[in-house]
């Protein structure tokens, strides 16, 4: 579903994405398909709407990177305050998660393990996991050169099951011509 | 950092302090605004909540506004009256050429043609 025209213009939201959020907020309304492509579309125009409102904040503000404020600002300047509170909120529940993410990972690291003894240890689970995979092809490969050479055998069984019938009945024919 | 959203892992209904969009998409759209060169993360999740309040909005504006109360329907003019008489919305109109119809617009086009033809 994604566009993938590579052009830049041709960028939205998944459609189910917003399928889903139209389903949250209306359910058991039915929604016609292209209201649904229409939101989609109002979606990419509120996100350029707000990026350009906010990236001239910012500019006014000759800082160099679009700031939380910018955003909140450009919210306000376009209208769209009521966001506001609700935005922050996800804003800190962001934070927090992050950071729980970060202390998490450098739980990791005070295990005191230094670096070079992880790097050992995965390359070592590395070389276990190609010995393994290396043993896995090797015995596919047996067990498919076996089933071949059954496979040969029970046709040459058969190509000499029927030869001999040949040879028996050619033999019947002699044995009348001698008569 | 190409992280697709930022959730808490305990769907209780609709959780508000959650973001359900994926927030790389949000920022590659953002970047394809002209002149808009670096966001800063927070912004960015600001702005896809944002994005996220604004579909909510949008639709429950419309299906109130509009006559899918009666027929419990949200239709594609639903929207674009919305648009059209909501200021905060206005800047929608630009997308939403809200009166022609596509059986109207076909019938147009096969006039046009008929036209042609004679």
């Amino acid at each position: 579903m994604a566009s993938s025209s590579g052009n830049d213009d041709d960028l939205t939201i998944p459609r189910a994405a917003i399928n889903k959020m139209i389903k949250e907020t209306l359910p058991n309304v039915r929604v016609a398909n292209d209201a649904r492509e229409l939101v989609v579309n109002c979606c990419t125009e509120f996100i350029h709407l707000i990026s350009s409102e906010a990236n001239e904040i910012c500019n006014k503000s000759e800082k160099k990177t679009i700031s939380p404020e910018h955003v909140i600002n450009a919210l306000e300047s376009l209208g769209f305050g009521s966001y506001i509170a609700e935005v922050k909120d996800v804003l800190q529940e962001c934070k927090t998660v992050a950071l729980k993410r970060r202390k998490a990972s450098s739980r990791l690291e005070n295990l005191g393990i230094p670096e070079e003894e992880l790097l050992r240890q995965q390359q070592e689970l590395f070389a276990k996991a190609r010995q393994q995979q290396a043993e896995l092809a090797q015995q596919e490969w047996l067990q498919m050169q076996q089933a071949a050479q059954q496979a040969q055998l029970a046709a040459a069984a058969a190509a000499s099951a029927s030869a001999g019938q040949q040879a028996g009945s050619s033999q019947d024919e002699d044995e009348e011509d001698d008569m | 950092m190409s992280e697709k959203s930022v959730e808490g892992k305990d769907e209780r209904g609709v959780n508000n302090k959650t973001i359900s969009l994926p927030v790389s998409r949000v920022k590659l759209i953002m970047k394809s605004s002209p002149d808009v060169s670096c966001i800063n993360q927070d912004a960015l999740f600001l702005t896809t909540k944002a994005t996220e309040l604004f579909v909510q909005h949008l639709a429950l504006s419309s299906y109130n506004n509009g006559s899918g109360k009666e027929t419990n329907t949200l239709s594609y003019s639903d929207l674009a009256n919305t648009a059209e008489e909501t200021e905060t919305f206005q800047f929608l109109t630009d997308i939403l050429p809200k009166k022609i119809l596509a059986s109207d617009y076909l019938k147009s086009l096969e006039q046009m043609e008929e036209d042609e033809e004679n």
